[in-house]
């Protein structure tokens, strides 16, 4: 695609001829660095660093491909398939499609809410961000080289990704490309376009709506226990805001928000809250069928994104009426936009019709409240979960064949608890409650079908009802400001790291995971950031002070902060605050300049991202884009069945050369960060090891003393042993923890002959390097003196 | 004897595990040249790293991933237990350059107990596509049927059933 102010002459690239509006109207903030509306080409050098050092591993979820009829092909042992591709190629491609995916549901959200809100607010909304904020859209000024200034201008930022996820998409057809490495960067940049697609979904909704920013964004209800069960209850599930804020604006307008409740799950929750405080977040994806089969919503609402396909199924079994309002999910059913409205509520409530399509936001703020009133009424006697005596009887119907077990993708030991609940004891049945996913693939197997997810629900029901917590309102960027206070800290290791939670409730073993994690980093004054289900899922539990994690630590982007950033679009305002350390406190530029910016981060931000519950395609752009950036991510167990992973080997030490800017100079440097993506199996593994991506080249003595004894404390606690390895990443005797600097002096000596001066407990021999506080670490030649 | 997966979707291919009976597999770890045994979180669960650290003891080094080193730190055994992590580990399994943990060289019977199901199974399946030349052979004595090793046991619900089981492997070490 053209490149605005960007010509080719005669194979002269990056020459600059200053014509026409474009550059006129905005040449004035940076020049444009040499990668604007990056092709896959154009960003491949960086792609393929990346590459070169973080080998891709391939896990292959299936041997086969059958995706032409050429095939089924089948690959194993790295053999080709009929069309030449061989195993390593296929499972890269699937890479890409997944990212391809992922990107387009970002994409195609954020594009469809544009048309929405500029046929609300018109394209002249500017972009007002407050004092607190000058760099409103760093992934926007650095991939495509443009400052927004009204809502109409993100068109720019879906325009480019649309062609590119097109022409991505287009390499995945048989008979195209044919190297892994290249469907690998091509999947890369694909991760790249995600997360542009994701900061201008985020920034237009922000804009149109006014969500409130900052680290004083007020808390808000969540947990199942919070919706109040005397009122009418809208359930609105999925990512697309758009018809939830027609609904609670049609509620204030019509003096009937106290009498409604919304309710939200996965991202549409969040986002609500951020309209709304008074909306209601029942929780993440995991809650879906759970929260639907208790019967507790009166109209079900669904828009995009992670909503059970087979859902008007479910809610038509709870007698509950559900409205589609988003095209690309439209589960075959009519279209009733152009109707009046109290037709179609006559039909829901009579039961005439048990779901109904509406895209069109207003007429599903019409015919939703009121809908809600009628069926509260009618809906009072409805009993969704089993009565004692039918609990009874579907524990004794079990006859033990563990087909449930087979079934569930946790592998849950349903079957032995269903026994137990038949013996009278609903324990064991209660405590798989937090385990499971909520998928329903049990009761698709069960002979004797007995409804196991609601079976399971009613022995947890008092732990469910219960569930009343905090969560502090996604809010958005990180402020300029906050860059300012935390930029040096940050880049010389002083704060030990960022870490970032983000991705789907898959998590293997509970949601309780995920606080874990988080409060584990936030009490040693790592900067904690969630987004989407994890900020959610975050929530849900209390320390012995009766605090929720929101409640303890601070909402601030600061040491022991615990940022609810916001929706999983939201979750690039994450890359967006490691691109505004390099432009605010190293005064680098963006414009263009996607190399030099992620070339920074990898160097110097010491950042990590865990998706412990990866799952969707989203969650696979998500990492992608994160990992593209310089960020390393842990997913956990499931997320291995992205077939592959990013793994640097430390034993290979010419992989860890980096270039010291300031002479030119080769340095031999530790494997900071070690890896760009893999998985852990369990919580305790995967803290540790994220304690060990946040190690970066640039930390100075305080910050690595303060990060290795970050590792080095997690380690013991978690897995009671150190990783035999720990003294790469010593550099001189200042880098060591300071209350046990002795002890591993003598360790360093007798297990690692590294020859120690005693008198001064100096290390004179054993460090791959010696900390420079000149080193001005880079991967790119470009960025060397005298570079062309 | 049955072939289905413990994860019945999980089946991959033409190319599933040969079900074998503990005898078998303890003969094919007891003549391999340099056989490794892999251990994860549920190693953790029924005593199972009692049977690790038997394993251990007869001379069969032990990877232990996920958080399964502190287990063996408490119960004293850490002789030939190296700790570490599954993806990088299991990267090493498919190169021919990785020395091992003792500098000697890569393995060529790789042995899985005690490890999530999914998790596993994708790591054997690694082994089974790109460790290839010369062969290394993924071998599961885990509860489960796992068609991406070469030889496994098939699902096995009685934990009692199953430890015996072990411990038959274990008896021709
Ligand atoms: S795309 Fe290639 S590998 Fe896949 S089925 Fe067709 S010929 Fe076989
Ligand atoms: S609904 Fe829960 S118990 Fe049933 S298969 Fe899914 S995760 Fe397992
Ligand atoms: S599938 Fe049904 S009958 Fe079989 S063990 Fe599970 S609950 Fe019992």
């Amino acid at each position: 695609m053209a490149k605005e102010g960007l010509f080719k002459i005669g194979g002269l690239e990056n020459v600059q001829i200053n014509i026409g509006k474009i550059v006129s109207e905005e040449d004035e903030w940076e020049p444009m660095g040499p990668v604007p509306c990056p092709e896959v080409e154009d960003m491949r050098h960086w792609y393929m660093k990346l590459l070169d050092r973080y080998p891709p591993f391939y896990a292959p979820y299936c041997d086969m491909c059958c995706l032409c009829t050429f095939g089924k092909c089948d690959l194993t042992g790295n053999k080709k398939g009929a069309c030449g591709l061989d195993m390593r190629g296929q499972q890269a491609r699937f890479v890409l499609i997944a990212c391809c995916m992922g990107a387009s549901a970002h994409c195609g959200h954020g594009r469809h809410m544009l048309h929405s809100l500029i046929d609300m607010f018109g394209a002249d909304v500017p972009v007002d961000l407050g004092t607190q904020i000058n760099v409103e859209a760093p992934i926007m000024r650095t991939v495509i080289g443009v400052k927004p200034k009204v809502l109409g201008d993100f068109a720019k930022a879906f325009d480019y990704v649309e062609e590119q996820i097109a022409q991505m998409m287009d390499a995945t057809h048989t008979g195209q490309e044919g190297s892994y490495l290249d469907y690998e960067a091509k999947a890369y940049h694909v991760g790249m376009l995600d997360s542009l697609a994701k900061e201008a979904s985020d920034m237009i909704q922000m804009i149109a709506f006014k969500y409130p920013m900052g680290a004083d964004v007020p808390l808000v209800d969540i947990g199942v226990g919070c919706v109040d069960t005397d009122k009418p209850i809208i359930l609105v599930i999925g990512h697309n805001v758009i018809p939830s804020v027609a609904i609670i604006d049609y509620l204030d307008e019509h003096d009937m928000r106290d009498l409604v409740e919304v309710a939200g799950i996965c991202c549409t929750a969040i986002d609500n809250t951020r309209y709304d405080f008074k909306a209601k977040v029942v929780g993440a994806i995991g809650r879906q069928l759970r929260f639907v089969r208790s019967g507790v919503a009166d109209v079900i609402v669904v828009d995009e994104q992670c909503i059970r396909a087979d859902i008007v199924e479910q809610a038509q079994r709870v007698q509950a009426p559900l409205i589609a309002t988003n095209n690309k999910a439209l589960y075959g059913l009519p279209e009733r936009s152009g109707d009046p409205a109290e037709e179609i509520i006559e039909d829901l409530a009579s039961g005439k019709m048990a779901a109904v399509a509406i895209l069109d936001p207003e007429k599903v703020a019409e015919v939703v409240p009121k809908l809600a009133m009628i069926m509260k009424n009618k809906r009072k006697n409805i009993r969704t979960l089993p009565s004692d005596a039918e609990q009874k009887e579907y524990a004794a119907r079990c006859y033990d064949c563990g087909n449930c077990v087979l079934a569930c993708p946790q592998g849950l030991p349903i079957d032995r608890a269903m026994q137990e609940l038949a013996a009278g004891n609903p324990e064991p049945m209660s405590i798989l409650f937090d385990k499971c996913v909520g998928c329903g693939r049990c009761e698709q197997v069960c002979k004797w079908e007995i409804p196991i997810v609601d079976v399971m629900q009613k022995t947890a029901l008092k732990q469910v009802k219960s569930e009343k917590f905090k969560m502090r309102v996604g809010r958005g960027p990180v402020l300029d400001t906050e860059i300012r206070n935390v930029g040096a800290p940050l880049v010389l290791g002083t704060i030990p790291g960022v870490i970032a939670v983000v991705g789907c409730g898959n998590y293997p073993d509970g949601t309780e995971d995920v606080y874990k994690i988080a409060r584990e980093f936030a009490l040693r004054k790592y900067i904690v950031v969630a987004t989407g289900c994890g900020a959610m899922d975050m929530a849900l539990y209390r320390n012995e002070e009766g605090e929720t994690i929101y409640e303890e630590f601070p909402g601030g982007f600061e040491a022991g902060g615990v940022v609810n950033i916001g929706s999983c679009v939201s979750n690039a305002h994450i890359h967006g605050a490691a691109i505004k350390v390099a432009s605010i406190f190293a005064r680098r530029n963006l414009r263009g300049n996607m190399d030099e910016i992620a070339d920074y981060i990898l160097n110097r931000v010491g950042a990590a991202g865990v998706a412990w519950g990866a799952m969707s395609q989203k969650a696979a752009s998500i990492g992608t884009g994160v990992e593209v950036w310089g960020v390393p991510v842990v997913v956990g167990p499931h997320g291995a069945k992205y077939r592959h992973a990013h793994i640097g080997r430390k034993d290979d030490l010419t992989k860890w050369d980096v270039y010291n800017m300031r002479d030119g100079s080769k340095v031999r440097c530790e494997p900071a960060p070690e890896h760009l993506i893999l998985g852990a199996e369990t919580v305790e593994e995967a803290i540790p090891l994220l304690a060990r991506l946040c190690m970066r080249p640039v930390d100075n003595p305080s910050g690595r003393q303060i990060k290795l004894t970050h590792y080095m404390d997690l380690s013991m606690k978690y897995l009671g042993a150190y990783h035999d390895d720990w003294p790469i990443f010593v550099r001189s005797e200042t880098d060591l923890p300071l209350a046990r600097k002795e002890e591993y002096l003598k360790v360093l000596e007798k297990d690692y002959g590294w020859k120690i001066d005693w008198d001064s407990k100096k290390i004179l021999e054993g460090p791959l390097r010696k900390q420079d506080p000149q080193f001005d670490p880079t991967n790119l030649e470009r960025l060397l003196k005298g570079a062309e | 004897m049955n072939t289905i997966p413990f994860d019945p979707g999980c089946v991959p291919g033409p190319e599933m595990a040969r079900l074998a009976d503990p005898r078998t597999i303890g003969i094919a770890i007891k003549r391999a040249k340099r056989p490794i045994l892999v251990v994860g979180a549920e190693i953790l669960k029924d005593d199972l790293i009692d049977k690790a650290i038997e394993i251990g003891k007869k001379g069969t080094p032990i990877a232990a991933t996920a958080h399964s080193m502190k287990t063996f730190v408490e119960k004293g055994y850490t002789d030939n237990v190296f700790m570490c992590n599954m993806h990088p580990l299991a990267n090493n399994f498919t190169r021919n350059d990785w020395m091992g943990f003792d500098g000697k060289g890569n393995y060529d019977v790789i042995v899985f107990l005690g490890v999530t199901y999914y998790w596993s199974s994708q790591m054997m399946s690694a082994v089974k596509n790109f460790a290839t030349n010369p062969l290394r052979m993924a071998v599961s004595i885990d509860r489960y049927y796992h068609p991406n090793a070469k030889m496994s046991f098939e699902n096995i619900r009685d934990t009692e059933q199953f430890k015996s089981m072990v411990d038959e492997v274990i008896a021709q070490l």
